[in-house]
Formats: C-alpha cells, sequence, structure tokens
C-alpha cells in the first residue's frame, strides 16, 4: 500500500479519479495521487484487457497512460495535477470499439 | 536566429555541460522533460517534499549545488519539454503544454540519461509490479512509499532505495539478492584496482551494512523469480537455499541501467554493443562526439558510469562543442578537460568492478517461461516470438513487423533489449551482430491536435517563453 510522507504545508487540489472525488496536492503527479487514492490500475492491456499498473514512474514504458479530462494516451507519471482535474483509467482494447484515438 | 547548442537532458551531464558552454559565451538551450532540473538522480533535490530530505543521503544532497550553479548559468532552460524529434540539420522538435515547438541549433549535445534494465521474469506485467527506479522517482519527487515492499534484484541502486526506505522508517518485507556467486569471484581479481576509488567502494559496503544491521529478511544468490497473484502481484516466489514466497502487494525490481537510446537511434546514429555492460552505447569519441560531428552525447545516455563521471564527461563533450563553435583552441580545450578526463579514467577500474559485479544474471535477462510477455504494449510472449522466429524472422526489425512485438507506445524502450538478447541466444550469435530495432521519430505519442498547434522558436523568443 502507497503512503505519503510529505511535510505538510504544500496545497491542496481536488481531483476526481474514476469518479471518486480525492484531495491532491498541487504539483504532484497524477500517479502519486492515484497511487495515495488507492486507484492503482492505470490501464487495460490492448489484447487481454488485463489491467496494468504504473512500472517505472519516470516515462520511459507507458504502462500507465490514462485519460486525463478526456484526452487519452495521457502519461500519469509525468502529468501534474491541476484543481478540477478528472483522471480515468484508460481502457482503450481491441475489443473496446474506440477508435482514432491517437494510437 | 538558431543557438549555438542544445542540450536535451537537464541532469548532471547537461546541467554540467550547459554551465561550460555558457560561460564562455556559446548561446545555449536546454530541453528537459521534467518540471525543474536535477535529472532522475538529483529530482526534486532542490524541492523535495520530504521534511528531512538528508536522510537520502550526501550524493543526493551534492546535487543541490550544481542544479543552484547551472540555474544561475544563464542557459536558456524549457522545463517540460519533451522532445520528441531532432533533425539532422539542426530542426528540433519539442512538446510543451500540448503544443509543439520548434528550435534550430547549430551543435546538439544529448543527454538522455538511463534506464533500468528490463527484468522479464513471470508476472513481470502485473499492477503491483514496479522498478525500483519507480521507487526512488516517488519518494523524491512525491514522497510516495509502498509500505511493506519486495524488492529484489541486483546491483547499488536497489541497496540505496531499501536503505532510504529504512531510514525513513518504511517497513520494507524483504530484499532478495540475486547476484550470482559466480560474479563475486570474477570481480573479487578487479578488487585491487578498483580499491584506488575507494570512497566510492566505501559507499556501497556501508550500504549493504546498513540493510544488514536493519534486520529486515535478506536473501542471497536468488534465482527461479516468479511474482505471484493472478489478476495483481500478491508477492514474490523465489529460490534461495529453497523455495521461498514473500507475500506483498507491491514488489520492486531492479537489476542494473542501461543508456536510453531511442533519441540517438532514430537520429539514425551509430551504436556498439558493449559486452562488459551488456547494453547497447551510442558510438562516440573520448570527446563524446557521436558518429554525426554535429551531435555529441554525454552521461550515463551514453555510457553508464555514474553521476560523477556524468558531469565529467558533460563538461569534456561542452569544451570540444566550444572548439567546434570556434570559441576556443584546441590547446584551450585539452587543458580545460584535463582534470575530468583524469577523472574518467581513474573511475574506469571501479565502474569495471561494478559491471563485473553487478553483471545481470542471464536467465532473469532473458526469460525462459514461454508464457511470459517480453512486449508489454503488443503483449507477446517468448512463445510468440519464438514462433516469428521459426517462421523465419531472424532479425528484431523482421520479428517487429511479423508479430507487432516493438510497435506499442514504449516503442520497444522495454522489449528492444530482451529481443536482441533471444535472437542472439536462438542463433548463437553475438548481440552486436543481431543488431537492434529500426526507430523513427516521434519519440512520444502525439494526437493530431497538438500537432496542429505548432510554434517555431528563436533564441530570441525562447528566453522569453522560458521565464
Amino acid at each position: 500500500m502507497f503512503t505519503s510522507l510529505r511535510r505538510p504545508s504544500s496545497s491542496t487540489v481536488m481531483v476526481t479519479i474514476n469518479g471518486q472525488s480525492v484531495p491532491a496536492h498541487a504539483g504532484q503527479t497524477v500517479w502519486a495521487a492515484m497511487a495515495l487514492a488507492g486507484q492503482t490500475v492505470t490501464r487495460q492491456a490492448a489484447l487481454s484487457g488485463e489491467d496494468r499498473s504504473a512500472f517505472c514512474a519516470m516515462g520511459v514504458c507507458f504502462e500507465c497512460m490514462v485519460e486525463i479530462d478526456g484526452q487519452p494516451n495521457q502519461q500519469a507519471c509525468l502529468r501534474r495535477v491541476t484543481e478540477g482535474m478528472t483522471i480515468q483509467t484508460q481502457n482503450i482494447t481491441e475489443h473496446s470499439g474506440a477508435q482514432n484515438h491517437g494510437l | 536566429m538558431a543557438f549555438d547548442c542544445a542540450i536535451i537532458g537537464a541532469g548532471p551531464a547537461g546541467m554540467s555541460a550547459a554551465i561550460s558552454l555558457s560561460a564562455a559565451g556559446a548561446d545555449t538551450i536546454v530541453l528537459d522533460r521534467a518540471p525543474r532540473a536535477g535529472g532522475q538522480i538529483y529530482r526534486s533535490v532542490a524541492d523535495s517534499p520530504l521534511a528531512d530530505v538528508s536522510l537520502l543521503g550526501e550524493e543526493y544532497l551534492q546535487g543541490a549545488a550544481l542544479i543552484e550553479a547551472y540555474e544561475n548559468s544563464g542557459a536558456t532552460h524549457m522545463a517540460d519539454a519533451d522532445v520528441w524529434h531532432i533533425g539532422s540539420d539542426g530542426t528540433i522538435l519539442f512538446s510543451r503544454d500540448g503544443e509543439t515547438h520548434q528550435i534550430q541549433t547549430r551543435e546538439i549535445l544529448i543527454c538522455p540519461g538511463a534506464m533500468e534494465r528490463p527484468m522479464p521474469i513471470p508476472g513481470w506485467t502485473l499492477p503491483g509490479v514496479m522498478t525500483a527506479g519507480s521507487a526512488q522517482v516517488m519518494l523524491k519527487s512525491d514522497a510516495v512509499t509502498a509500505e511493506n515492499a519486495v524488492f529484489a534484484g541486483s546491483g547499488p541502486l536497489l541497496y540505496l532505495i531499501v536503505a532510504q526506505y529504512l531510514r525513513l522508517g518504511v517497513k520494507v518485507a524483504g530484499l532478495v539478492d540475486t547476484t550470482p556467486l559466480a560474479n563475486y569471484r570474477s570481480a573479487m581479481h578487479l578488487g585491487p584496482s578498483a580499491l584506488r576509488s575507494w570512497p566510492m567502494l566505501h559507499k556501497g559496503l556501508s550500504l549493504l551494512r546498513e540493510i544488514r544491521a536493519s534486520g529486515i529478511p535478506f536473501y542471497r544468490n536468488a534465482r527461479e523469480l516468479r511474482i505471484l497473484g493472478d489478476q495483481r502481484a500478491e508477492g514474490l516466489s523465489f529460490h534461495s537455499n529453497g523455495r521461498r514466497d514473500i507475500r506483498s502487494d507491491t514488489v520492486f525490481l531492479h537489476h542494473g541501467v542501461i543508456p536510453q537510446t531511442n533519441i540517438t537511434r532514430a537520429l539514425g546514429l551509430d551504436h556498439v554493443w558493449s559486452d562488459i555492460q551488456k547494453c547497447w552505447h551510442v558510438k562516440s569519441n573520448a570527446w563524446g562526439q557521436s558518429s554525426s560531428p554535429h551531435i555529441s552525447v554525454a552521461g550515463d545516455g551514453a555510457r553508464i558510469s555514474g553521476a560523477e563521471a556524468a558531469q565529467s564527461s558533460g563538461r569534456v563533450a561542452a569544451a570540444n562543442i566550444l572548439t567546434r563553435l570556434g570559441r576556443i583552441n584546441l590547446q584551450d580545450r585539452d587543458q580545460q578537460c584535463r582534470l575530468d578526463h583524469a577523472f574518467l579514467a581513474k573511475q574506469a577500474p571501479f565502474r569495471r568492478f561494478i559491471d563485473t559485479l553487478y553483471n545481470p544474471a542471464p536467465a532473469l535477462s532473458l526469460p525462459e517461461d514461454p508464457d511470459t510477455l517480453v512486449c508489454r504494449c503488443e503483449e507477446q510472449s517468448v512463445q510468440n516470438l519464438r514462433d516469428g522466429f521459426d517462421k523465419g524472422a531472424a532479425n528484431p526489425n523482421a520479428l517487429k513487423s511479423l508479430t507487432r512485438c516493438g510497435m506499442g507506445p514504449c516503442q520497444g524502450r522495454q522489449c528492444g533489449p530482451i529481443v536482441t538478447g533471444l535472437l542472439a541466444k536462438w542463433r548463437g550469435i553475438s548481440e552486436a551482430d543481431v543488431g537492434y530495432y529500426r526507430l523513427r521519430s516521434p519519440q512520444r505519442l502525439l494526437n493530431l491536435k497538438e500537432f496542429s498547434r505548432f510554434h517555431a522558436l528563436s533564441a530570441q523568443s525562447d528566453k522569453e517563453a522560458a521565464e
């Protein structure tokens, strides 16, 4: 389980992760906000549809691609939270019927 | 107006080079993907979210001074800039705030840094399996830690994060060390020459002592690693004096780092296989110059040497670039680089020692179980690749076309090293002869909306944009 050791001084923003409204620290990565909220599934694998989660957390592996404010293929480990941001587990698979998502 | 030099990456190599270039009056721009300079090693040291940042260690804290010197150097710093195309004509395209920007430059210095060597054990794609580097990144950037995690693999960075967790009072379920016993014997012969770099050796040994003293479960010579769980990680199973299972919802893997070569590959630069570091290096001379004279490389993205050597290699590359720009003569360049070249030569035996001691176990680099996924993006298993190979796909590009392995969003960053290794094994030839994927721009996923918002920036307007 992920926990935070952040010193209590930073300002807070509200984000929505898979419909759940949670506080996050301004400037925090989207992945960190997801991890601390216990929402660790970032996307479904393209063929099998199996759950995937962040792996490298430094922009190399592209496992943490989520939808942010409706925009797919956003790397949660690189993007930073902002007030009112909506984050969704990405479900673009061979079977999801999603098209033209820039992949 | 074109810049004199564009540097990709503001880690120790890029920052050091920028300081030298700017001091000599060269118009320098640094494009960095992070919100603040530092690279992975010095990430967030200048604005840590931790209450007591000193617990992360002296080496990390030293980065703050370098970042300060860099930020005062006068180089144009472009944060949040994700470079996705470098043209051999000096055109660079990068994304920033959802828009594409273009710059022109005379010289290019690429400092992409390292990534972790893929460790494809059965179950490595399950949620809850991450890399030790990811634990470092989460800790440094966001003060996020995983309670009761298992750490498995080999090498200094693995021991460092375990020690940092322990200092912070984070419970660790166990350290599973996969360093093969045979490595200790091979490394022993190199010990005497490595002693010349005693402070570095001492640092490594004291990390291990610190971990042992903590009393956490510490298993040596582990092999046959396998992640437990079907839907998500539930622990790690391994062999170390008998079969053992450790239950945990988080497993951090690590067995060394390798240069990130996607940018240098897409540029068509020559690369060579290093049998000592078991990875590809972009070909470069003693001044960091690649097979394209106006493109140089420095730091761990060129070869794995650590943060201190990265600073030296950054300064050396910068001095050489200054001669190419006509700002200093060759004699000045050689004089300026004397200390850095001496340092690089001095630390080489130590690096050789580390490379030998932590040479990755073959079974952990190349999956043996036919069902283990090699390509995480396109979900191609060892068996899928073997089928493709049996149909005649004998090189990485042919295998890619036939199986889609390497065609996903990570562009082969994870599967590439494994595919080269598997083909070398199956064909009984060297990795050098197998080669690697042919890569192209863009280096990241782009959508058309972003591509339509296009800005060409000159040296002057970039300065304003960065401010």
